[in-house]
């Protein structure tokens, strides 16, 4: 019980911290999902985003205050630990609607959409960061592992209860495949909005860093299921014993650093260019319209497959694009292949 | 390939964007910021960029290439070319733009210009230079 409440203290505070700093995340000329014009952001949107964490830490404030009491009242239960849940999602919740609030009084300050369309006629470095040899890395990562399974088939643990290692290099091998699918389409699917100068550099930075994500995942998944893939070898037992830290520690560094990069120069990274700079650009030349709750962006109208998300950091994908769909479909289909190829090798 | 090269598009414009695309590509062409060996964005590129679909970039590139600016090529994209002499005109096509710039000249005249002054700016933009 002790520790379900910590658990929600913790959740509950990284919850709110994400959604605190949610407008911040924003290009500087976009609030709660809307379009409007900086000056509105710098004056009367201050005090909505005021009333906004308001609401959003009202909500924390009363999903732990729930939570103290579900510990007082079942102490030695775990009926409150069974409740914990319920109380974490409750203040998700406040928050979303905190800030569905604050988007419908934002929408009366939206700025119309720029009737004029500005691309730049230089052509623009899409391709992988680290280049194709890089992202071919975890393949052959993969690959050497399974040479190595291969050659050590004899000393292979082979009982019912193991995983077929193949099997396991295969489903790696479909992850990585997702993962680079995604770097790929998003370098080459997503829009550059300011033409050029500055803001256009720090534009072009911001996807090369976003684009570097699911590259960085494929190696990190790829190390992950080598290593316990040749652990399962018994030559290999005692020379590995790959701890879970020494993987995780080099990531969640990674995760972190992108992510407070990312909160300092906001999306596109246009809260790091001189205001002169980003003038040319409105928004990010996406319609209001067309983002459902101010978190799902569909348009079949736009050729874009990744735009930039104006509920969070980072790109979405563009949900009425068929390209995008086939990508979700992909990403679904991985936990049904897993299954089928984890069950068939064991 | 100078950083400032632009293409813009106006969607509340009555000209097909096809056309405002390979107009804003050939006055580039013509003031010769865009030289021979200079290669294009990709179709999909600028038609991403621009929102519009790759079709509405293709026909721009398309007509460009008929125009002898452009070459293209598969996976290569387009690539400027050396257009060392004029190409074989269609005159109607001509004679249509000319009608066209008798127009606008005559709104100029009813919009106070003389027939001094239109000369002038014509004869500025037809050697490169700006408003």
């Amino acid at each position: 019980m002790t520790s379900a409440f910590w658990s929600l203290v913790l959740l509950v505070t990284v919850n709110t911290l994400v959604f605190h700093f949610m407008p911040r995340f924003s290009r500087p000329d976009i609030l709660f999902g809307v379009t409007v014009s900086e000056a509105f952001v710098a004056g009367a949107g201050r005090k909505l985003v005021s009333r906004y964490r308001a609401i959003v830490w009202s909500g924390a404030a009363g999903a732990l205050a729930i939570g103290l009491l579900l510990r007082s009242l079942h102490n030695d239960s775990g009926r409150g630990a069974m409740l914990m849940p319920a109380v974490m999602a409750g203040s998700v919740v406040v928050a979303h609607v905190a800030w569905q609030l604050a988007r419908r009084k934002a929408r009366a300050h939206a700025v119309p959409p720029s009737d004029v369309r500005v691309a730049s006629l230089v052509t623009r470095d899409t391709s992988l960061p680290g280049g194709t040899l890089f992202a071919v890395g975890p393949f052959a990562i993969l690959l050497a592992t399974a040479l190595i399974v291969y050659a050590y088939r004899n000393d292979a643990v082979d009982g019912r209860d193991t995983a077929n290692p193949f099997a396991q290099l295969a489903l790696g091998a479909i992850f990585v495949t997702m993962m680079l699918t995604m770097a790929v389409t998003m370098a080459r699917r997503s829009r550059q909005i300011a033409a050029d100068g500055p803001a256009a550099a720090a534009e072009h930075r911001f996807r090369r860093v976003n684009v570097l994500v699911p590259v960085l995942v494929a190696y990190a998944t790829a190390i992950v299921m080598s290593a316990t893939t040749v652990e399962s070898i018994p030559a290999f037992g005692g020379i590995l014993s790959v701890r879970g830290w020494i993987v995780m520690l080099p990531l969640m560094l990674f995760g972190f650093g992108v992510n407070y990069w990312m909160f300092r120069v906001g999306q596109g990274g246009q809260r790091a260019v001189a205001p002169a700079a980003r003038r040319e650009v409105r928004g990010d030349a996406t319609p209001d319209h067309a983002w459902i709750f101010g978190v799902y962006y569909v348009n079949p109208r736009d050729p874009a497959m990744w735009v930039e998300n104006r509920f969070g950091l980072g790109y979405t994908l563009n949900f009425g694009n068929w390209r995008a769909w086939l990508l979700i479909i992909g990403m679904m289909l991985i936990p049904m292949f897993a299954g089928h190829l984890l069950s068939s090798g064991g | 390939m100078a950083a400032s090269l632009r293409v813009s598009l106006n969607l509340e414009s009555p000209i097909p964007a096809y056309r405002q695309i390979a107009d804003d590509v050939r006055r580039h062409l013509v003031d010769e910021r865009l030289k021979p060996g200079d290669l294009l964005p990709p179709i999909r590129q600028l038609a991403l960029d621009l929102g519009v679909h790759f079709n509405t970039v293709a026909l721009a590139y398309r007509l460009l290439a008929d125009e002898g600016w452009l070459e293209l090529k598969r996976r290569r994209g387009a690539t400027v070319i050396a257009r060392n002499a004029p190409r074989a005109v269609d005159q109607r096509h001509v004679d249509h733009l000319l009608r066209q710039v008798a127009q606008i000249a005559a709104q100029l005249r009813s919009a106070g210009m003389s027939s001094r002054q239109i000369s002038a700016a014509l004869r500025r933009l037809a050697e490169g230079g700006s408003l």
